[in-house]
């Protein structure tokens, strides 16, 4: 099945909320995955870790 | 635990984790022929390490055979594992 | 139904003993954005969400949430088990002891027990989809604000990865919601 189904001709409406839909690409080995804590380089995105902005919301590398 | 042991159990814990995400992926996705290619061969290689752990130390779930005293009780506990082998 | 497997999801290593830490910790144990809540919040909700999809995804992230759930009472146990008196007085954890002695107690890090209060299921699954990807994002801020006040580099390592599966639960979240949206808008119309 074509996931972009859920995409073609829908259109967005306003007041709902919408995520992309992943699709699947690479994936790590187990044994790194497990380290990273997902099997798939397009989710990882890991802390950057305390810098001087202590503010949250930067979750990206 | 024996250095063995754990490293044995540490390739079911990465096998086990990897079919979580496929698990995951496939619950919204049920028509992906990769994914689907991917966990079935994840769910291979995960079963064949469970078998060979299970019949050397002992069944990890209450539904798999043991041998006399019930060996799913032995220790150590999952919380008292040091991973010390990583 | 449940069954468990005799290994924790994650190889944790904790290699010191903190009690004060530990009291940190025992925030996603038993607290309104912890693993608890996240478990029984999705399990919860099960029963009124419509399609398969969003079926398996509560159910198996739900799941999953208890296996967290049991890796952060891990953490705090390997953090507290070898603790002397001495090491406990004086820290916010000294308070959790002369409850509970050194077993994790689902509270938060200031003490509030865990209550249903923290969870929400409105039955609507469109309201209940959102309240999930809020808690992902509520619990992934919690690791990162954790990981900012650990010291101990085997916990910051299990902190990490409890953080980026809140990433991963988040996006199953949103295709779920997708999902279940265009489910309820076919119904409108046919």
């Amino acid at each position: 099945m074509n996931y972009d189904y859920y995409d073609r001709n829908k259109g967005m409406q306003l007041a709902r909320a919408y995520v992309p839909f992943q699709r699947l690409n690479q994936v790590f080995e187990p044994k790194e995955a497990l380290m990273k804590g997902t099997l798939f380089p397009e989710l990882y995105m890991p802390y950057k870790g305390k810098g001087e902005d202590l503010n949250g919301g930067r979750y990206y590398e | 635990m024996s250095r063995e042991q754990k490293l044995l159990l540490l390739e079911i814990m990465q096998y086990s984790f990897a079919l979580v995400e496929t698990n995951l992926y496939l619950d919204t996705h049920p028509y992906d022929e990769r994914a689907l290619k991917l966990h079935n061969s994840y769910s291979q290689k995960y079963h064949e390490l469970l078998s060979l752990y299970e019949a050397k130390y002992g069944p990890l779930r209450y539904t798999q055979m043991s041998g006399c005293p019930w060996a799913y009780i032995n220790d150590p506990w999952p919380w008292e594992i040091d991973f010390d082998v990583i | 139904m449940w069954i468990y497997e005799k290994k924790l999801q994650y190889p944790v290593r904790v290699y010191s003993t903190n009690p004060a830490l530990a009291q940190m910790i025992i925030e996603q144990f038993g607290g309104a954005d912890g693993e608890l809540s996240a478990g029984i919040r999705y399990l919860t909700q099960r029963w009124t969400m419509p399609t398969n999809q969003a079926k398996a995804i509560l159910t198996d992230i739900g799941t999953e949430e208890l296996a967290h759930w049991e890796i952060i009472g891990t953490i705090v146990w390997k953090l507290v088990k070898d603790a002397t008196i001495d090491q406990i007085k004086g820290t916010p954890f000294e308070a959790h002891y002369v409850n509970h002695g050194k077993s994790p107690y689902p509270h938060d890090a200031s003490g509030v027990p865990w209550t249903a209060a923290f969870i929400n299921s409105k039955g609507d699954p469109i309201a209940d989809l959102h309240e999930n990807m809020a808690a992902e994002q509520k619990a992934r801020a919690t690791y990162e604000w954790l990981i900012n006040v650990s010291d101990d580099p085997g916990v910051i390592d299990a902190l990490r990865f409890l953080r980026e599966r809140e990433i991963v639960h988040f996006q199953r979240f949103g295709e779920a919601l997708r999902i279940v949206q265009e489910e309820l808008d076919r119904k409108k119309y046919y």
